[in-house]
């Protein structure tokens, strides 16, 4: 039940950004939807007992979900990518890091920090691996001669 | 042909991409594929997050060039949409040059949301990612009112052209502000949650994932770029978030 409220919750989240960002009708409910598919993931991989691999798997699978929504609704995948990522992105990584700072918890501060700095690269691996592999597929399939 | 139309015009088409938050290799792909769509395969086209460089030369041999600042970004995925729809159509149709102008102007003007509604879904974003992040219905209604605060205070320094390192700064200090003093009257409410929800309207996602997708289509250039202003934000929220907390707990003790 509490993965259904997450899931619920990151949609919403999702669906409030894309009215920021101009984004209407059937993308905003794909884009949204990449949102809770993501942050399921990310639930489903607990498990795993890591933070970092289970945001990693959760990107891997946003990223993959927004590349294939591009071409099924034939819109930039970008418009996808940057909303269904949302709810990954450490906003609290960095808000703890600077709470411990002001606070004056130095271990914990540097501990935070290079928690919410892996958070951070593995959502950016993610995205290089998912992108690559598009971009491979895309070539070879530019050159199918070979 | 009109060389001279044909670079506005293919100028005007990457401006508005990456005005609008459009990677970059989207903006220089659609500019090449707009010469070629023409019959121009020696354009050389050059664009980073501010500024946009095309060449053309023209049959005798005179290159013409063309320089666009491109002073403001925002965020409108729904005109970056329309400038690929269009450019598609471009490749497949070849219509009239003053035909894409028409086209561009139109998408140009393509209405935005209104500002109250735009305080409206900075409020719902800021509720709905402090209930992600595990806040009460309570915490919620206090960070719709963060929200809310964030985009009134945006739109007021906005007007002072004041630059986006201190308005992400104010704007957050004034989130967290609201949310520390709500906090000191009401002890069930957990202010770290509406202070990280409220600040996620602030926190340059598209900046991360765009600097990404810009180094691996090999634009490093644009992706230190926009790499250097994710950090400038997050550092920017946190100085303002970080000065609200240190001021509350100077003053009232939390």
């Amino acid at each position: 039940m509490e993965i259904f409220w997450a899931c619920l919750w990151s949609f919403a989240a999702c669906a409030a950004f894309c009215f920021q960002f101009n984004i209407r009708g059937r993308t905003l409910l794909l884009a949204s939807l990449g949102g809770a598919l993501g942050w399921l993931v990310y639930l489903l991989c607990t498990p795993l007992q890591n933070d970092i691999v289970q945001y990693f798997f959760a990107t891997v699978v946003t990223a993959i979900y927004s590349e294939g929504m591009a071409r099924f609704a034939k819109k930039p995948a970008t418009e996808f990518q940057i909303i269904a990522l949302l709810p990954m992105v450490p906003g609290g990584g960095i808000f703890y890091t600077m709470e411990y700072c002001v606070i004056g918890n130095t271990s914990m501060f540097v501990r935070t920090g290079l928690h919410t700095l892996g958070i951070s690269g593995a959502l950016a691996i993610g995205v290089l691996l998912v992108s690559t592999a598009v971009r491979m597929i895309h070539i070879a399939r530019a050159h199918r001669d070979w | 042909m009109n060389y001279t139309d044909l670079v506005n015009t293919a100028v005007e088409t990457g401006y508005l991409l990456v005005s609008n938050g459009g990677e970059i290799y989207r903006a220089e792909e659609s500019m090449q594929r707009i010469f070629r769509a023409y019959g121009v395969n020696n354009g050389e086209v050059f664009a980073i997050p501010n500024l946009i460089e095309v060449t053309v030369r023209t049959p005798d041999g005179k290159p013409i060039t063309q320089i666009k600042r491109v002073p403001q970004r925002t965020t409108n995925l729904d005109r970056v949409e329309q400038v690929n729809a269009l450019c598609r159509h471009i490749c497949s149709d070849r219509p009239r040059l003053s035909e894409i102008r028409a086209e561009l102007n139109r998408i140009g003007e393509r209405p935005t949301l209104s500002f109250p509604m735009q305080t409206l879904a900075y409020a719902m974003a800021a509720a709905a990612f402090t209930l992600f992040y595990g806040g009460s219905p309570q915490d919620a209604v206090v960070a719709l009112f963060c929200g809310a605060a964030i985009r009134l205070t945006i739109h007021f320094l906005e007007r002072f052209q004041v630059n986006s390192f201190f308005v992400n700064m104010a704007a957050s200090f004034v989130a967290a502000a609201i949310a520390l003093t709500a906090a000191n009257f009401d002890v069930a409410l957990s202010y770290d949650k509406i202070i990280i929800g409220a600040l996620m309207n602030l926190v340059p996602g598209i900046a991360i994932t765009n600097f990404m997708r810009d180094i691996i289509a090999g634009d490093l250039f644009a992706g230190i770029l926009r790499l250097t202003e994710s950090v400038l934000v997050a550092t920017a929220i946190a100085l303002g978030a970080g000065i609200a907390l240190t001021g509350t707990r100077m003053f009232l003790g939390v």
